[in-house]
């Protein structure tokens, strides 16, 4: 079996709200190869979630490691692992999160212009935009990069977000309930794209989703259940 | 790269921002301007004031002060190029027969006096005075018509058996006096009476002849001072004081030393007249001696500063409300910036670049239009004039012949200083904000 790219151990995650501490995650063991699709399931407030913003250097957890490559990551400081989100990771949310202000093809590139100074940037502009451009194409969206998000249908929306966690060639994607907000035949269409890249790619995807249909598409299904792993 | 792009974006999706960078602008350009005009007002007031007067006055010289005592005193110094005795004295000069005019209106400034009967008498020795003082220029002033300018060689000699007299052109003009006219001196003398035993005024009235018409750049010199020679004026008053000098203008070779200069002749005065001054006598330059009206006029350029500062401040608590208003708009964008890669210090810095353009941008446009105000001024206000019979400056009234102005690097410089400071300390408060924002909590949900 390949090494895995992502190996989560022994993580805990407790919050304190007021006098009172909450452990959200209590030992959760987690690993994903390269070129493996995990589908993470569980209740609403299992801690999927929580999980996802610690594997992806979010949030730090209370206890427990977190590995890429075998390199312990929260030990790094915050620039460091900025630049190890900007490189290796790329987020898809159930909100989209696209920045309104943004056309669809600004939205690409602003991930790529991430960790480059201006100068940086300056030089692979081009490179930078046609990357983008192909990108877009790619998820479909050729005739839509000077959209902005508002005139954008959400299955488009989350095609943006989908190229834009791309951009920057990760190794791993953690999407969060990415078609949460579809209806069904878009939401399929959405996660056709976010497989057939995956395999292309060879990404490690860690995928959080309600839909079991779904889940059953991946090469494994983590069940999650009061903050533990229970299969 | 992403940091800047972002501040851009935002800001010119957000027109409001207009408003703080117009506030900014606005500022920077009156604050350039005014203050042009004022510095350029204070140079051309010290440049007619100074030519108007010696380098070094020393006057309230004592009654046994003489001329031959200080005058070699006064040669000996290094820095002294020339110096002239002056008597002074007062009196009103009317033509024969006329009465003085009813007292003048309230108000006017020293800028341009003249309006009064009462003139101070100066004394002096034309050769000497011309050495040292702009006399000659004075007299050779272009505005002065061929038929009133006196002798240039010996502007004081006596005129058809009367002494002479010289008046300043607007005085002379105003009372249609001309050259060979006759005007009388009314004035007191102060006698021993006959016993010697104490000091009597009594009325003097002499007739003098006009010489000519002189005229320097301060409109206030020319109308309340009249030169008569200094033999005549002795022999009229001072008969027991053949040496009496009571005021002595002096010429510097290097300016640059003035103040030392005259710090080192107050000292060498009380040793040339060999006995304690007890407060008599002081040596001061041209700027000490009219410190009192150069210093106003630049009071007036301090508070004006302070004023156009206070516009600043508005614009920058404008910039404060509309920078606040975006950070709260955009503070939902953080989650996500932060996925992509971004540190909290990152994100600090978009929202502090958002200010920092909006200033920079504010300040560079102030400081442009600010100069070309400045440095057309005098076109921009006959255009004004010419438009709406609106005179922003009245120039003639301070005897100049365009809107002064004087742009100062080093003002600009602080002027940039300032609004770019200003801007720094109004993006922080809302990018510290933003900084202070855990980017989780906009994306665990909306
Ligand atoms: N910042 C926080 N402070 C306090 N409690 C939190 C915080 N974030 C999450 N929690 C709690 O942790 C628990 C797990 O939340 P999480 O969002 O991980 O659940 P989830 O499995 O993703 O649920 P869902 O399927 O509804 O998205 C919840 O009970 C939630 O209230
Ligand atoms: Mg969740």
């Amino acid at each position: 079996m390949t090494p895995p790219v992502l190996a989560a151990a022994g993580i805990t995650k407790n919050f304190r709200i007021g006098r009172q501490e909450i452990a959200v995650l209590r030992g959760v063991d987690l690993s994903i190869a390269a070129g493996e699709k995990v589908a993470l399931l569980g209740q609403s407030g299992a801690g999927k979630s929580t999980l996802l913003h610690v594997l992806g250097l979010l949030d730090k957890p209370s206890g427990g490691a977190v590995r890429y490559d075998g390199r312990d990551v929260h030990t790094l400081s915050v620039q460091k692992r900025a630049l190890l989100r900007h490189q290796h990771i790329g987020f898809v949310f159930q909100f989209y999160h696209l920045i309104p202000e943004l056309t669809a093809l600004q939205n690409v590139l602003l991930a790529r212009m991430m960790g480059h100074s201006v100068l940086g940037y300056w030089g692979q502009r081009r490179t930078a935009r046609i990357e983008a451009e192909a990108l877009l194409e790619q998820v479909g969206l050729k005739d839509r990069l000077r959209h902005r998000p508002a005139e954008l249908s959400g299955g488009e929306r989350q095609r943006v977000a989908i190229a834009r966690a791309l951009i920057a060639k990760p190794r791993v994607v953690l999407a969060d309930e990415p078609t949460g907000n579809l209806d069904s035949t878009t939401a399929r269409g959405v996660v056709d794209l976010m497989f057939s890249i995956q395999q292309e790619r060879g990404l490690a995807f860690l995928l959080v989703t309600h839909d079991e249909n779904l889940a059953r598409r991946c090469d494994r299904v983590v069940r999650m259940r009061d903050g533990v792993v229970v299969s | 790269m992403y940091r800047l792009f972002l501040a851009l974006r935002y800001l010119v999706t957000r027109p409001i921002n207009l408003l703080g960078m117009a506030g900014i602008t606005i500022s920077v350009w009156a604050l350039i301007v005014v203050v042009s005009v004022f510095t350029g007002f204070i140079d051309v007031v010290q440049r007619h004031v100074h030519s108007a007067s010696a380098d070094i006055i020393v006057s309230a010289l004592p009654t046994w002060a003489t001329w031959s005592k200080l005058q070699p005193a006064l040669r000996d110094d290094e820095n002294v190029a020339a110096s002239a005795p002056r008597l002074l004295h007062y009196g009103i000069l009317l033509p024969p027969g006329r009465r003085p005019d009813p007292a003048p209106l309230p108000g006017r400034s020293a800028l341009n006096g003249g309006d009064q009967p009462f003139l101070f008498v100066l004394g002096i020795d034309a050769a000497a005075e011309l050495q040292v003082t702009g006399l000659g220029d004075w007299l050779g002033a272009p505005a002065i018509p061929p038929a009133d300018r006196a002798d240039a060689a010996s502007p004081l000699a006596p005129q058809d058996g009367l002494p002479a007299v010289l008046i300043g052109l607007e005085r002379m003009q105003r009372d249609g006096l001309h050259r060979g006219d006759v005007v009388v001196l009314t004035t007191a003398r102060f006698a021993r009476t006959d016993d010697g035993s104490s000091v009597m005024p009594e009325r003097l009235q002499v007739q003098l002849r006009i010489a000519g018409a002189f005229k320097t750049d301060h409109g206030g010199f020319d109308g309340n001072n009249v030169f008569v020679d200094r033999q005549t004026l002795q022999g009229m008053l001072h008969q027991d004081q053949p040496d009496l000098v009571q005021e002595i203008v002096v010429k510097v070779k290097d300016e640059a030393t003035l103040d030392e200069t005259a710090a080192r002749l107050q000292r060498g005065l009380a040793r040339a007249l060999e006995r304690n001054l007890q407060g008599f006598g002081s040596v001061m330059t041209w700027q000490q001696r009219n410190a009192g009206f150069l210093q106003s006029v630049e009071h007036q350029r301090a508070l004006l500063k302070i004023v156009l500062i206070v516009i600043m401040v508005v614009a920058a608590f404008l910039m404060l409300a509309t920078l606040s208003m975006m950070v709260t708009e955009k503070i939902a964008d953080i989650g996500i910036l932060t996925a992509m890669g971004g540190t909290p210090r990152g994100v600090t810095f978009v929202f502090l670049a958002c200010g920092l353009v909006i200033t920079s941008v504010g300040v560079v446009i102030g400081i442009g239009l600010g100069a070309l105000t400045a440095s057309y001024l005098e076109e921009i206000r006959q255009t004004v004039r010419w438009a709406t019979g609106v005179d922003l400056f009245p120039i003639d009234v301070y005897n100049l012949d365009r809107v002064p102005c004087s742009l100062d690097a080093l003002w600009m410089l602080q002027v940039a200083g300032m609004a770019l400071a200003t801007g720094v300390v109004v993006s922080a408060i809302p990018a510290l904000r933003a900084a202070r924002h855990d980017p989780l909590a906009s994306l665990r949900g909306v």
